[in-house]
């Protein structure tokens, strides 16, 4: 912690005379920094702001709705990583919305914490179909590509909802309102797909980057870094996790994902098709793609790939409005009963935001 | 055939509840031998027993942990460390025990014979005796294979007086070890999320850790953080004192085996059940005394002064290493069922 302290007062001896905003893509970054109370022994005019970096949060309704309609009517065993069980759909009052809710109701649901877990559990039960919802950044789908690359029994399935980070990024600096000035990139994400990726940050609009790791040294060293790159208006791609992110990331993890994985437009939960961004199964592979094996999908309903009504999730994920500010938080919408899907997750914002104590006024 | 005795069978039966002649052979051959004490009569509809002079402390419990073997105990030894600890965190001596159990048709007698000899040898321990008891089996699916429900008697030196009412703010919060093991060490028993890991539970009576500090004048108030952990203790102490509760992150000891798990998985040891700690809160002037008490045994060598009750904030607040400060939610969403 001495290190971090030394960061901490360098940040605090820079003359800083404006306000700078600076966007943590990574939700892992958002936990950690509010589980140090980072934000309360900052200077003022250093605004942290939550980015898209929540795979939970992002992931489309329709796909949730879609699983949920297997696991209930597929007679399938459905697998996920814990915290898409309690994402919400949209669905009528006193209807199944979440996945844990189908569970409840009978069908086989069960969370998992790797991709090995999906394939022991389809190993298991070779006379029934198994199918593996995966809703994650880079990070995640790596992990499910190389599981695909060195074999799976035929009777499992892949649901993808698998998103890439930076395109949204990219997304969020294109608009011209946008009023960041520097950004703090996804440690694990760089950690696959190389830090080189978020140069564009820098090269194509000029604002101050670096790669942190998710100790208070690493975040704090960032976080020093692009304040200082933006005081000298010397905008460039720092990595301050260096000891694990390449600068081309992991070439394995890199290889399996173009292997299995081709890329293409897809949809973000309450923002919508961002080019290139999603991961798809390609050529050969789609043979795994559970979408092609069942035909049991979600029946069309009202507001569907809809936020709740007065959810503000996007708004958050976008980093245009922080937790507390949604109508909902702490109210409607808490971790024991969540509406929208930022509440749900130790990546999404509101979650965070509630776990460290952050109540609405 | 059984390992330990042929009339009894493999695995308990609805035939081992039904008052009949199995019944006796489940009683007197499986749990009397372990529990055998010189007040506890199979026979006898009830029992009479005398205890010594001093207040009369009562506390009851049950228990329903999955799995029911972990590494560093079982729902036996987890049952008495439960209901003595409740005692001794109050100030009291334990001295009897009673127990029921509810046992699910299809367990194996093995299993269960080993669980009552550690249940046996943790009343021992601990110096209480079973006096009174019940059986009862469950069809199968109607049970978790075994729960237990205990009654603990105890006394304790008239006047004593501990309790959350005789907190004051400047006081201190100490804790007698690492918190969470036990949460995780059961946890890694179920063999979920595939890890696997060296946690040991850290079930164990505590009455030597409260023994210690009971002559010292400064002693206000005592618990055992199980279920919810040391957060849910923290806020407790807030609610019932309407003082702010500060706790100082870096001073909370861990294990690292059990921090790497909770890092892992998302999880929070301040939440973590443990099954053989004490969190006592006492006067400025003696904590350091306590400290060192605690130091002194075995089951307090990790010990430290984690924290203090304030006059002027309310609830709890975490003070982060870095300087930062964050408050402390209650447990909301269930991370892991069962546990106790």
């Amino acid at each position: 912690m001495q290190a971090a302290k030394l960061w901490l007062s360098r940040i605090h001896e820079l003359p800083l005379r404006e306000s700078v905003a600076v966007m943590n893509v990574c939700g892992g970054h958002e936990h950690s920094l509010s589980m140090l109370g980072l934000r309360a022994v900052l200077p003022k005019m250093v605004r942290l702001i939550p980015g898209p970096g929540c795979p939970v949060c992002v992931c489309p309704e329709e796909d949730i709705a879609d699983s949920i309609a297997l696991a209930l009517h597929g007679g399938v065993t459905l697998v996920a990583f814990g915290d898409m069980l309690r994402v919400p759909m949209n669905a009528p009052k006193g209807e199944i919305k979440t996945l844990a809710g189908a569970r409840a109701a009978g069908a086989d649901v069960r969370p998992i914490s790797s991709p090995q877990e999906a394939v022991a559990i389809a190993r298991a039960q070779p006379e029934r179909q198994v199918v593996f919802f995966v809703a994650g950044f880079e990070t995640t789908t790596a992990p499910v590509a190389a599981m695909l690359a060195e074999g799976v029994p035929d009777n499992l399935s892949v649901l993808l909802a698998a998103r890439l980070t930076w395109p949204a990024v990219d997304m969020l600096l294109q608009d011209k309102d946008s009023a960041l000035d520097a950004l703090i990139a996804p440690g694990h994400v760089a950690t696959v797909m190389g830090a080189e990726e978020w140069r564009f940050v820098a090269d194509t609009y000029h604002l101050p980057v670096a790669v942190a790791g998710f100790s208070a040294v690493s975040l704090l060293a960032a976080l020093y870094s692009v304040l200082r790159q933006k005081l000298e208006n010397r905008p460039f791609l720092d990595n301050c996790y260096a000891e694990l992110v390449q600068p081309q990331g992991n070439a394995k993890a890199r290889r399996w994902l173009d292997e299995v994985m081709e890329v293409g437009p897809a949809n973000w939960r309450g923002i919508g098709i961002i080019p290139a961004s999603g991961f798809f199964l390609r050529g050969a592979w789609k043979r795994y793609d559970a979408r092609q094996r069942f035909d049991v999908l979600a029946a069309p309903r009202r507001r569907i790939g809809e936020m709740p009504p007065g959810c503000d999730c996007a708004a958050v994920v976008l980093g245009k409005l922080t937790p507390e500010q949604c109508r909902l938080y702490g109210k409607a919408c808490t971790p024991m009963h969540p509406v929208g899907p930022c509440m749900v997750s130790d990546e999404g914002a509101c979650h965070i935001w509630w776990q460290a104590g952050l109540r609405a006024a | 055939m059984s390992a330990f005795d042929e009339d009894l069978g493999d695995t308990v039966t609805l035939a081992h509840g039904n008052g009949g002649r199995l019944m006796r052979l489940l009683i007197t051959k499986l749990f009397a031998p372990h529990l055998g004490n010189p007040t506890l009569d199979t026979e006898a509809d009830s029992a009479c027993i005398s205890l010594p002079p001093g207040e009369l402390m009562v506390t009851t419990d049950g228990f329903t942990v999955q799995p029911l073997q972990f590494p560093g105990g079982d729902i036996g030894a987890l049952a008495i460390d439960g209901v003595v600890n409740d005692l001794a965190v109050a100030g009291a001596t334990p001295v009897y025990v009673t127990l029921a159990a509810f046992i699910e048709e299809g367990l194996e007698m093995a299993v269960l014979a080993s669980i009552v000899q550690s249940l046996g040898a943790a009343a021992k321990a601990a110096g209480v005796r079973v006096v009174a008891g019940d059986t009862k089996v469950l069809p199968r699916g109607q049970g978790g294979g075994l729960y237990l429900a205990l009654t603990g008697l105890g006394v304790r030196t008239p006047g004593c007086k501990l309790g959350m009412s005789q907190i004051k703010p400047g006081d201190k919060i100490l804790v007698s070890g690492t918190i969470g093991d036990h949460g995780i060490a059961v946890m890694l028993a179920r063999q979920a999320y595939g890890l696997r890991g060296d946690v040991v539970s850290d079930a164990a009576p505590v009455l030597p850790l409260t023994q210690a500090l009971l002559a010292m004048p400064g002693l206000r108030f005592m618990r055992d953080p199980t279920r919810g952990g040391l957060a849910t203790v923290a806020h407790e102490i807030a609610q019932a004192t309407g003082h702010g509760v500060s706790l100082e992150e870096a001073a909370i000891p861990v294990s690292p085996a059990s921090a790497s798990v909770c890092e892992i998985l998302g999880f929070d040891l301040l939440y973590l059940a443990s099954e053989g700690r004490v969190v006592a809160v006492l006067a400025p002037e003696d904590a350091p005394a306590a400290l060192v008490a605690w130091q002194a045994l075995e089951a307090g060598r990790n010990a430290a002064i984690i924290g203090t009750v304030e006059a002027n904030t309310r609830g709890v607040r975490l003070l982060t290493p870095i300087g930062g400060a964050r408050f402390l939610p209650e447990l909301e969403a269930d991370a892991l069922p069962r546990i106790c």
